[in-house]
Order: C-alpha cells, then sequence, then structure tokens
C-alpha cells in the first residue's frame, strides 16, 4: 500500500514537472530526478512521449501554416518607402532651414538694437535711459521720412498742445539741421513727445515726456554711450531730452540752449 | 549626410525581416483574422525600424520583435479581440480532467490548429511562445509583461486544455487512453 501511494506521490510530482521538463527549464538536480523516475516508469515515460509529440505536432502544424505571398514584399515596400519620404522630409528642413536663417538674417538688425539697448540701459542712468530708449527705438531704429514732413502735418500729428514745438526748436538747431518729423510715440507704456532732425545723416532728438514719481536729472545731466550723446534737462512735469550723435560737447550747448527755451514753451502751453 | 539613405536599412532588413514568417503566424493563431495579422505584422516592422536606433546589434532581435508584436497587439487588443478571460479559463480548468488524455498521433493539422485557436488567448499566447517559438520562460515573461511563475502555469493550463480538447478529437477517433492500454 505503501510502496503504491508512493509511487502514485513519485508520478504525480513528475507529472508536475513535465512541463518544465519538456521545454528544459528545470535546474539540473530536479532534471534529473525526474529522468530517474522516467526511466522506471513507463506510464510517465508514455505521458512524457505523448507530450513530446503534441508539441512538436502543434509546433508543425503553426509553421506549416501559409504565410501571405506577398507580406514580406509589402513590408520591404513599406520600409522602402520610409526613406524617400524622409528624402522629401529633408528637402521641406532644408526649405524651413533656409527660411530659419533668412527670418535670423531679417531679425539680426533686432538682435543688435536688443543688444544696444541692454548695453545702454547698463551704462546709463535710469533717468537718462527714459530719453535713450526712445530716441534708439523711435528715430535709430525707427523708420522716419527721408523728405520732411509738411509742417501742417507735423502740426497736425503734435495736436494744438505742441504745435508750436518744432519752429522754436528749430530756430534753436545747430546750422544744417532740419526737423523732418514731430510726433507722439510710446515706448514700454511711455509716452513721448518726440522731434527727429536730421543733418548728413547725422540724427538728433529732441524728446519730452512727463515726469513719473520721483524721476530726476538734477537740473541737468550728460552722458554718452557708443556713438550716442544724451543731455536730460528738466521742466516742471516734464523731462526733457537731446540725443544725438553730435561729439558731447556740441550735443550738451545745444541741450543748454533748448532747456530754457523749452522750459518757457512748456510753461506757456503744456503746464 | 543630409540627402544619404538611413545607414542602419540594409542592417535592419538582415537583422529583422528572418522573422517575419513567425510573426506573422504568431498574430494570425492570436488574432484568428489573416488580414489584420498582416497589417499588425507590417505595423510591427514600421515600429521596430523607427526603434532600431534603440536596438543594440548583437541583442536578440526575434524576441524584440515579438515584444513589439505583443505591446501593439495589446494595444488592439480591446479593439480587435473576441477576449475570454482568465478567470473564465479558470472554470474551464476546474472542470478538466488531471490524467493524461489520450491523444490521436493522426492528427491533422488543420484539427490542431482549430484546437490552438479555441485555446484562451493568453494560454494561446505562452504556448505559442513557448511550444512554437521556443523562447525561454524568462523571455515570455519579459514579452508578456508577466511573471515567469504565470508562464509556467499559463503553459502547464494551456498545454492540458489542448490535449483536452484533442483528446476530444481521438475519441471521436475511438483511441482510449493510453493508462488503459498499458495496465
Amino acid at each position: 500500500m505503501n510502496v503504491v501511494q508512493f509511487g502514485e506521490s513519485a508520478c504525480d510530482k513528475t507529472r508536475r514537472y513535465l512541463d518544465a521538463y519538456l521545454s528544459n527549464e528545470l535546474l539540473v538536480e530536479t532534471s534529473q530526478e525526474v529522468q530517474r523516475h522516467l526511466e522506471t516508469c513507463p506510464q510517465c515515460s508514455a505521458e512524457l512521449a505523448a507530450r513530446a509529440r503534441l508539441r512538436g505536432d502543434v509546433r508543425a502544424a503553426v509553421r506549416r501554416s501559409p504565410v501571405p505571398a506577398g507580406l514580406e514584399a509589402r513590408i520591404r515596400q513599406a520600409l522602402g518607402a520610409r526613406p524617400a519620404l524622409r528624402w522629401y522630409g529633408r528637402i521641406a528642413a532644408v526649405l524651413i532651414l533656409g527660411v530659419a536663417v533668412f527670418l535670423i538674417w531679417r531679425m539680426r538688425p533686432n538682435s543688435a538694437e536688443e543688444t544696444l539697448m541692454r548695453e545702454a540701459t547698463r551704462r546709463l542712468s535710469a533717468v537718462l535711459n527714459v530719453g535713450m530708449r526712445d530716441h534708439l527705438n523711435c528715430a535709430v531704429f525707427g523708420k522716419y521720412p527721408k523728405q520732411p514732413e509738411p509742417a501742417s502735418e507735423m502740426a497736425a500729428d503734435l495736436g494744438p498742445q505742441f504745435a508750436g514745438l518744432p519752429p522754436m526748436v528749430q530756430a534753436k538747431m545747430p546750422a544744417g539741421f532740419r526737423i523732418i518729423q514731430g510726433h507722439h510715440c510710446d515706448y514700454h507704456g511711455r509716452q513721448y513727445t518726440h522731434l527727429i532732425a536730421i543733418r548728413n545723416g547725422k540724427l538728433l532728438s529732441v524728446i519730452l515726456t512727463r515726469k513719473q514719481p520721483g524721476e530726476s536729472v538734477n537740473g541737468i545731466s550728460q552722458a554718452g554711450f557708443d556713438r550716442y550723446q544724451i543731455v536730460g534737462f528738466e521742466s516742471n512735469d516734464y523731462l526733457g531730452y537731446v540725443v544725438s550723435d553730435l561729439d558731447a560737447q556740441q550735443n550738451l550747448q545745444l541741450a543748454a540752449s533748448l532747456a530754457s527755451a523749452v522750459r518757457d514753451y512748456l510753461a506757456a502751453h503744456a503746464g | 549626410m543630409l540627402f544619404s539613405k538611413h545607414p542602419r536599412t540594409d542592417e535592419f532588413e538582415k537583422a529583422a525581416l528572418p522573422h517575419l514568417h513567425d510573426l506573422y503566424r504568431t498574430a494570425a493563431r492570436l488574432l484568428g483574422d489573416s488580414t489584420k495579422a498582416e497589417d499588425i505584422v507590417q505595423d510591427v516592422y514600421l515600429q521596430a525600424w523607427k526603434s532600431f536606433d534603440r536596438f543594440e546589434p548583437g541583442t536578440n532581435c526575434r524576441a524584440w520583435l515579438f515584444k513589439i508584436l505583443i505591446n501593439t497587439m495589446h494595444h488592439f487588443r480591446r479593439k480587435w479581440f473576441n477576449v475570454r478571460t482568465v478567470a473564465d479559463s479558470e472554470e474551464v480548468l476546474e472542470q478538466t480532467v488531471a490524467s493524461a488524455a489520450p491523444v490521436s498521433e493522426h492528427l491533422t493539422d488543420e484539427e490542431i490548429l482549430r484546437a490552438l485557436d479555441g485555446l484562451p488567448l493568453d494560454y494561446r499566447a505562452v504556448v505559442l511562445l513557448a511550444d512554437v517559438e521556443e523562447f525561454s520562460y524568462k523571455e515570455i515573461a519579459a514579452t508578456l509583461h508577466v511573471p515567469i511563475g504565470t508562464v509556467m502555469s499559463r503553459l502547464s493550463r494551456g498545454r492540458k486544455l489542448l490535449r483536452e480538447q484533442l483528446s476530444g478529437v481521438a475519441r471521436a477517433y475511438g483511441i482510449r487512453p493510453i493508462r488503459q492500454e498499458g495496465a
């Protein structure tokens, strides 16, 4: 009875391992144990043979099942189409790159402008920057007309309050400078009254803007940056600037002569 | 370089295309639909090609492709499969007889494939990967994202169900259990 139970237990144990044995996934010791039992047990041995045969039959049946004749060709074609697509993709990439380079090239002056602005901001005091920024942004980088605006147009742009400013400023200008534009502009949320004058490629701005709390140029201040000279002056509620590419002395003289006239004008017209 | 053909195209085709038939047959058996199998295998190759840069030469390209196949099929599983869950399979198993079922030595491919196709999907996948494609338990576990113990139990149960299904065919042929013959 015990022998029979032992025999059944050994068979049961072997059959539990039979799948792993068939897949060659047993540890060497276990595999040898199964092997020893199989050598002495015809039933388990027959079971193994049946399972192995079935496994082989399943493998053979699946492997004999047909594969569509054109499948490989279609996949090769699909794979082959990809380099072609990529080739067109590369053309597109080159075109996009070209456009990007062109745009960057077009934007270069802007980048240079930003660099200049940053450098000016770093070097000049905050209050002088107020005038310098508008000069750079509006007169230097902006587009002003090559021919002077008609006086009537300038007066219309400036409005009644500042319409009389251009003739007054023009009268104080160094010889040869001519005001070509007068307007109101804004930059970074700040309003400016701006006169632009030119003489043989030299550019000059007279700029007025309302003071903001705490702003002061301590009477009159001068600074230079790159080829630009700026002088700032105060007139009650306004900050005034003369910015030009004249030399420092000339720019200061002009600003000094303008300052009192502008003060008088503002006192009379823009109180 | 910008206009050159992909440098690894030939390398990819050489490494991956020899496994096309195995992938297709596995897909066809799992999907039960030759058209879908073709589509999915083509998709597997395009995916493999896209990620071939990440494939390390010298590693098992075949196992890598099968993993992509299973992942892709998993993606479409809900959409395509009429899935019989493992829970259903467990119930089936409890009703099956654990003893050796006699299987005819003269089964046709059609009978075998029909029995194979009748297995629940999870078991069919493991039987195909282990017994037909001869992957190791470890490789199958990695491919199916399941523990090795699950691979073992599914394989054992899958084979048993297959024997059961084919023993039915055998009984139809008048074949009796081996034990009775040996006793």
